[in-house]
């Protein structure tokens, strides 16, 4: 197309970019035979690339599968092949994760999750709202007997605590909800915190009650407990926490 | 003078059904436009490839001597500027920072102010941005030479250096995002994607790693971990997206052929940015680390199989049938190259991070290859091949010597060429004897001595390569070009060759 010249005007227009007194077509001549800036066509994608696609991403999913390590900290490279996975399922009467923390600390979570709402990260309840305090409650502080009764079954109507009246609020039974060694933990973590001086609860005991409960249809109420002695503990006593409830050592590292 | 003046028509973008006299017409004005482009970023765009190619040249130096020393240690041994140790890192990071940097960012700045369709305003900031990126260069080049490397590797600029070179790059991609931002047109074409991708990846990758490793440093090994993600991100995110943005300009725009599909490029694109990011960590295996990061590196390495394809399918249906213009034009053969590298460097980056192959080869000559074919067989030829096409454009004058393109060409291909055959199967053989439990430590070391001697020739080649560049631009620089209306063909003009616009 260089035969199409440009109008004698034009021609000065662009030689003026250079500042040149050179002929303005040869100046130009890069810019002249210059094909138009590229675009791109829309032809479809090609059966064959799809099917490198699908390769391509089963290739690395089965990768990325055999040698994950479990995503775990622990499948160490060299890769010496699957991190040894958890000791023991995880099921409601399980000792929890076998992982290093305490039977508070791992209470301590499942208080976050299922009690601060009403009771309060303190442990100081909202009275306003009819939640009774667990700081220094002496049904916390008391045998464990009672506060099992209450977190497996629930309890409604009014209840003293601490001398104030509470019992606008309901508490639900946590029986279906939770393991017996989840209630462990948490009654374990509520009764060391918030100044409380509470022994340690285990999961046999939690266990051996909600037998004794099962046919217990609702919720209790004040009277109930008030018929148990204040400081009648479950049945496995206050054994020491260490024995059973105790999670197992941890996992020996892998050998290289 | 204001483009916006001109009685523009739409896009050339779009497919233009006109009379001939229209078409005329059209075209006419996309060419006072073009020129008019051209002017506005000619000094900046000149002074980065003059810095560019100065870097080079003093890289190419360092290069030499660094792999000099490794078959003759004693070499130049007394002075402790010009140890080993701070030797290679003074030649990678001049590589990195001073050349490939300041060439890419050359190129992209012409691309995107071309494409934009917009003249470069206030050039002489951008300048300034291209001085404090020198600086910052000097300081840390000069840094790691009196000894102040970081050890980090590509990292090895002083944090001071690196401060520079931060305040340099938010000075040049202001421009380009400004360019952007101004754009006229509402076509925005795949090299746009690619270039605005790597100009906003740049500062995370460079920012996020420095904030991990020296403002508030991670613990042990896991630097190490932030140093090879940061590699790879680097070589991918940035060096490689400008280098597939160049690439998908410069081939339809010399063939005069439309991409080959918008779908493909648009897949290629994002797969490409989603599992690159990922990859790096295939470099430490056995390393002291979570064996899941380094499994996600390998994985998102093999699944970078999918933009590799993707994109290596559309510039192979765009070039066929074109192959023969070869012969003639510089830049597509200098960009095809680079292309077909780039899919090539990628398989074997696929190989070379499988637990099974990595086992033998890291920590060998083979991932020196690996690097060398990313930054050289793929972005430094691709690099080279821009210069070809925009220089003339710059300067107003056609190459000189059709020769010394050609002796530039083949000293690049070969050199390179054995660089990287040599290494690969030298990181090999070094890789299996040191895995050999029977032989000594130092065995293992000379088992690459032959290797290592035909890297140092392979050197040579690409220094001369680089030398003759260099001249032949100087000769552009101050005016000696030819004066003419045609380009600098390769080879003789037969029939086909009138169809290379180049």
């Amino acid at each position: 197309m260089n035969d199409n010249s440009p109008s004698p005007e034009r021609r000065v227009r662009q030689g003026m970019d250079y500042g040149e007194t050179e002929d303005v077509q040869q100046v130009h001549a890069a810019i002249h035979r210059e094909k138009r800036e590229p675009h791109a066509g829309l032809e479809p994608l090609s059966l064959w690339l799809i099917a490198i696609y699908g390769l391509a991403i089963f290739f690395g999913g089965a990768y990325l599968g055999r040698y994950s390590g479990n995503f775990g900290g622990d499948g160490l490279d060299p890769f010496v092949g699957v991190a040894p996975s958890k000791k023991g399922p995880h099921g409601p009467g399980d000792a929890g994760p076998a992982a290093e923390l305490s039977q508070a600390d791992r209470g301590k979570k499942i208080f976050s999750a299922n009690c601060a709402v009403c009771h309060q990260p303190n442990g100081l309840g909202a009275a306003g709202q009819g939640y009774p305090p667990l700081a220094g409650s002496e049904y916390v502080n008391g045998g464990t007997r009672r506060l099992t009764m209450i977190v497996l079954k629930g309890l409604q109507g009014p209840v003293t605590v601490k001398g104030a009246q509470y019992g606008t609020a309901v508490m639900q039974p946590w029986d279906k909800t939770l393991s017996d060694a989840k209630i462990a933990d948490v009654l374990t973590y509520i009764r060391q915190e918030w100044g409380n001086t509470g022994g340690p609860v285990t999961p046999e005991g939690v266990a051996a009650l909600r037998k004794e409960l099962a046919a217990h249809p609702d919720s209790f109420t004040e009277p109930d407990l008030k018929a148990v002695p204040e400081d009648a503990n479950l049945p496995g006593g206050e054994a020491p926490a260490s024995k059973p409830g105790e999670p197992p050592k941890p996992a020996p590292p892998p050998k290289a | 003078m204001d483009p916006s003046d001109l009685p523009l028509t739409p896009p050339a973008t779009a497919a233009v059904v006109t009379t001939p006299e229209q078409d005329v017409t059209t075209r006419d004005v996309e060419r006072v436009e073009r020129a008019l482009i051209d002017a506005s970023t000619r000094l900046p765009v000149l002074f980065f490839y003059a810095s560019a190619i100065a870097w080079l040249l003093l890289g190419t130096l360092l290069a030499g001597l660094t792999s000099w020393k490794l078959h003759a240690p004693n070499l130049l041994a007394d002075c402790a500027f010009l140890t080993w140790g701070r030797l290679r890192p003074a030649h990678m990071n001049v590589m990195l920072y001073g050349w490939a940097s300041m060439a890419g960012i050359g190129t992209a700045i012409w691309l995107m102010a071309r494409l934009c369709r917009t003249t470069l305003r206030h050039p002489l900031l951008l300048i300034t941005g291209g001085a404090f990126w020198n600086l910052g260069v000097i300081l840390g080049v000069g840094g790691i030479l009196v000894g102040e490397s970081t050890g980090y590797e590509w990292l090895e600029f002083p944090p001071y250096a690196a401060v520079v070179l931060f305040v340099a790059y938010s000075l040049v991609v202001s421009w380009a995002m400004l360019m952007f931002r101004f754009r006229r047109g509402d076509h925005i074409y795949i090299t746009q994607w690619y270039l605005l991708a790597a100009f906003l990846w740049f500062p995370w990758v460079y920012g996020a790693t420095h904030v991990m490793l020296f403002l508030t440093p991670v613990q042990g090994v896991m630097q190490q971990a932030v140093t090879w993600w940061f590699a790879n991100n680097l070589l991918f995110l940035w060096f490689g997206a400008i280098g597939l943005g160049t690439v998908y300009y410069m081939i339809p725009k010399v063939i005069g052929r439309p991409v080959y599909s918008y779908h493909l490029a648009a897949i290629g694109f994002w797969t490409y940015a989603l599992f690159a990011s990922w990859t790096g960590m295939q470099r430490l295996v056995d390393g002291p680390f979570p064996a899941w990061m380094i499994t996600a590196s390998i994985a998102a390495t093999i699944l970078t199989i999918i933009p590799v394809a993707t994109v290596g399918l559309n510039h192979h249906m765009t070039m066929r049938g074109q192959f023969g213009l070869l012969r003639y034009s510089p830049t597509l053969r200098f960009t095809v190259f680079g292309a077909i590298s780039y899919t090539v460097f990628s398989l074997v980056g696929v190989v070379l991070s499988l637990r099974s192959v990595a086992g033998y080869v890291h920590f060998t000559e083979t991932s020196v290859a690996y690097t060398h074919m990313g930054l050289y067989a793929f972005f430094t030829m691709v690099m080279f091949g821009s210069m070809y096409y925009i220089v003339p454009r710059l300067v107003g004058r056609e190459w000189r010597y059709a020769s010394l393109i050609k002796l530039h060409f083949w000293s690049s291909t070969y050199g390179v060429g054995l660089m990287v055959l040599m290494l690969l199967v030298g990181g090999f053989a070094q890789g299996v004897s040191m895995h050999d439990p029977s032989l000594a430590f130092t065995e293992s070391t000379e088992s690459v001595m032959p290797y290592l001697r035909g890297r140092s020739v392979s050197g040579m080649l690409m220094t001369v390569a680089h030398f003759v560049f260099a001249f032949h631009f100087g000769l552009m620089l101050f005016g000696l070009g030819r004066t003419a209306s045609v380009p600098t063909f390769l080879n003789p003009q037969e029939e086909e060759a009138l169809e290379a616009r180049l």
